[in-house]
């Protein structure tokens, strides 16, 4: 049977000195893309670093592609494509022999490189461009190039740290779509560290959010949107009397004027918001479902979420109580 | 632009008008003219722009897999080698400075000159002047050791060209992480590198010294007896030579490892060949005493090549050992600067 994890550890730490940068991290990583995320200083860094066989971990294990990264480092970086998040290529060569260089480094026969650097670059977008100097390239067709780098071995995983971080609005349209071509097409995976959500969100089905190495959660980026659904409604006539029927009906309202958003707290929810209504006599004019962005999901789960929720599932189950965890006491935090 | 459903169009004109020379087109008749007093009023043809065809593409995103296999570690040690030595010859490998070509062009040439004398000398048979270039003991330690011009103009400015920018532009670039990211490791990075630099080298200092003893055999017409007789010494100038080399790649290559630029460890390498031989000398001048040549990689490695080719020492107020223990230290110390460096050197961030 094959594996469906492409990265999996288990209670994997990594300590520099009395620093933990890592602690206790049980990971599954699923094919296809996922995104790596969390503030500086979460330990995504030396996660990339400990899985590509770079660092000893201190303790716990793990694997990627089937490898073992505390003993076959070489061989998982044979199968991975990395590209790095700053420059990381020679401005004074060429971009196909830059490429065909990357190539060779892994072991490719340098014809057989060549040949496969005019294909990638093809594939990145710059088929034309190829026989200029890297150091009069855009950031756009740098970033291109590192990624032709990446997957000229056509790599099983290819590890994208920050990949459209600093290019114009059609560099990062072209990049972001190449990576779900890549994905989607290709049939490959990716594992992409950003600080951008909207990237993020369009390239991957899952999430890994680290937080002071930790995990803070995993999981399906769908499902993990949950945590923070919310029902809009438009509220004409008696808005104060809803919002303190709702309440006392056991919902959580926000309230801006006539505008209220209500957390859904089941498929009742809004069976529960109309009869308030119909009680205090108020008129209901718009409701919808408020589905929360991945940057405000970010948000939630960084300010709000205890560590020891690892789990969508976790998140689900208890949210209004995992809110409350480690969240700053104008929040309500301090409750559990 | 393209016709469309183009139907009969109904009288366009009223039948009577007419244009001749008498009749000038102005006003309502020139309108009608134009434009037709009734198109568009009655039937629905109309000129449009012709749609954007849909076939074909300028650029069309297809990943194409690869199936081949990947060689294993020589094979990737080989790429990082000859990426190093091939881009001294030819586009497509590393991009040496054209200053720094041109000047192991000029550096090798000039290395050739004892190899011209030689030849002229057989060619002439002028004793005197093979006396001074042929190949003897002076002239082979000369060829490798000798301070004026080489171990000043040359080998330590193509020594410092060289190792300036090998590690520190992969810190600078951030080119680090393409090797490291890589099936490779630390240790096959540094060697190849160093063993890149000193290939290098070795064609300036010891090819152009293999050519000085084989002009010699063939212009002069040497016999085997000759050459028993003299290949000791060859081999004690090669050795000196490779320890040249071996001590400008280490220290150049340790200082590399320490800066972000090739300026440095290139000014450097000069500033520590060149000052603490000055250094050196002035204290031997001033209050007569040689042991600070010890702190001298250039000092050293005349003194130790002066023991194995034989030649009269020229430092005489301590044992040539001492100048080994000196050189093994200065080797030392510069490969564990290299190494710890270079172990520090980050895939993710610098």
């Amino acid at each position: 049977m094959v594996d469906e994890y492409i990265i999996k550890t288990t209670n994997l730490s990594k300590s520099y000195g009395p620093h933990m940068a890592l602690e206790d991290l049980n990971l599954k990583v699923l094919k296809g893309a996922t995104g790596l995320l969390g503030p500086n200083g979460a330990g995504k860094s030396t996660f990339l670093k400990t899985i590509l066989g770079l660092i000893q971990a201190t303790s716990g294990e793990g694997t990627v592609l089937g490898h073992d990264i505390r003993t076959q480092g070489a061989a998982i970086r044979a199968r991975i494509g990395y590209m790095p998040e700053y420059e990381a290529l020679n401005p004074d060569m060429d971009a196909i022999y830059q490429v065909r260089y990357s190539g060779e480094l892994l072991g490719m026969n340098p014809i057989v490189a060549m040949s496969r650097a005019h294909e990638v670059l093809q594939y990145v977008g710059l088929g034309e461009q190829r026989y200029r100097d890297i150091g009069s390239f855009s950031t756009g067709m740098k970033q291109a190039t590192k990624l032709a780098c990446a997957i000229i071995h056509d790599p099983e995983l290819i590890i994208a740290d920050e990949p459209s971080n600093g290019l114009d609005s059609v560099a990062r349209e072209f990049m972001i779509s190449t990576l779900q071509n890549t994905v989607n097409n290709g049939n490959r995976s990716v594992l992409m560290a950003s600080h951008l959500m909207d990237d993020v969100e369009r390239v991957c089905e899952n999430i890994v959010l680290l937080h002071k190495g930790k995990l803070a959660a995993q999981g399906r980026i769908e499902d993990l949107k949950d945590i923070d659904r919310e029902i809009e409604i438009h509220v004409w006539g008696g808005a104060s009397k809803l919002e303190q029927a709702m309440g006392v009906a056991g919902l959580t309202v926000r309230r801006e004027g006539r505008i209220m958003r209500i957390q859904h707290i089941g498929e009742d929810t809004t069976t529960i918001i109309l009869k308030c209504a119909a009680e205090v006599g108020a008129q209901i004019r718009r409701m919808h479902e408020y589905e929360a962005s991945l940057e405000d999901l970010f948000l939630v789960i960084m300010e709000n979420l205890g560590y020891e929720v690892k789990s969508s599932e976790d998140l689900l189950r208890h949210p209004v109580k995992a809110r409350q965890v480690d969240a700053p006491e104008h929040l309500g935090g301090g409750a559990a | 632009m393209t016709d469309v459903e183009i139907s009969p169009s109904p009288a366009i004109l009223p039948s009577d008008v007419s244009f001749d020379i008498d009749t000038p087109v102005k006003g309502q008749g020139r309108m009608d003219a134009a434009w037709g007093s009734s198109e568009g009023d009655d039937d629905f043809s109309a000129q449009v722009a012709q749609s954007q065809e849909t076939t074909g593409f300028v650029f069309e995103q297809v990943y194409q897999p690869w199936n081949g296999t990947l060689n294993p570690r020589w094979m990737r040690n080989w790429a990082i080698l000859r990426h190093h030595v091939a881009g001294i010859f030819r586009k497509g490998h590393r991009p040496w400075s054209i200053p720094t070509r041109l000047f192991l062009v000029v550096v090798f040439i000039a290395s050739l000159a004892d190899v011209g004398l030689t030849l002229l000398s057989a060619l002439i048979g002028n004793a005197e002047l093979h006396s001074m270039w042929g190949v003897n003991r002076d002239n082979l330690y000369g060829h490798v050791l000798g301070f004026f011009p080489r171990n000043v103009l040359y080998f330590p400015i193509v020594a410092a060209l060289l190792v300036g920018g090998v590690i520190s532009e992969d810190r600078l670039h951030g080119t680090s992480a393409l090797y490291f990211s890589r099936p490779i490791n630390r240790f096959d990075y540094v060697m190849m590198k160093y063993l890149s630099v000193v290939i290098i080298q070795a064609m300036i200092v010891l090819l152009t010294l293999c050519l000085y003893y084989f002009s010699e055999i063939i212009s002069m017409g040497r016999g085997w007896a000759w050459i028993i007789d003299t290949f000791p010494l060859f081999l004690g100038a090669f050795l000196g030579g490779t320890l040249l080399i071996i001590t400008y790649t280490s220290i150049g290559l340790g200082l590399s490892s320490v800066s972000k630029g090739k300026f440095f460890p290139g000014i450097g390498l000069i500033a520590i060949v060149l000052g603490t031989k000055t250094l050196a000398l002035i204290v031997s001048q001033l209050f007569d005493r040689d042991i600070l040549y010890l702190l001298s990689p250039y000092d050293c490695l005349a003194h130790v090549g002066q023991a194995i080719i034989g030649t009269q020492s020229t430092y005489d107020q301590y044992s040539w050992t001492w100048s080994l223990a000196s050189l093994v230290i200065i080797n030392g110390v510069s490969l564990y600067v290299l190494s710890s460096r270079v172990s520090s050197m980050e895939v993710t961030r610098e």
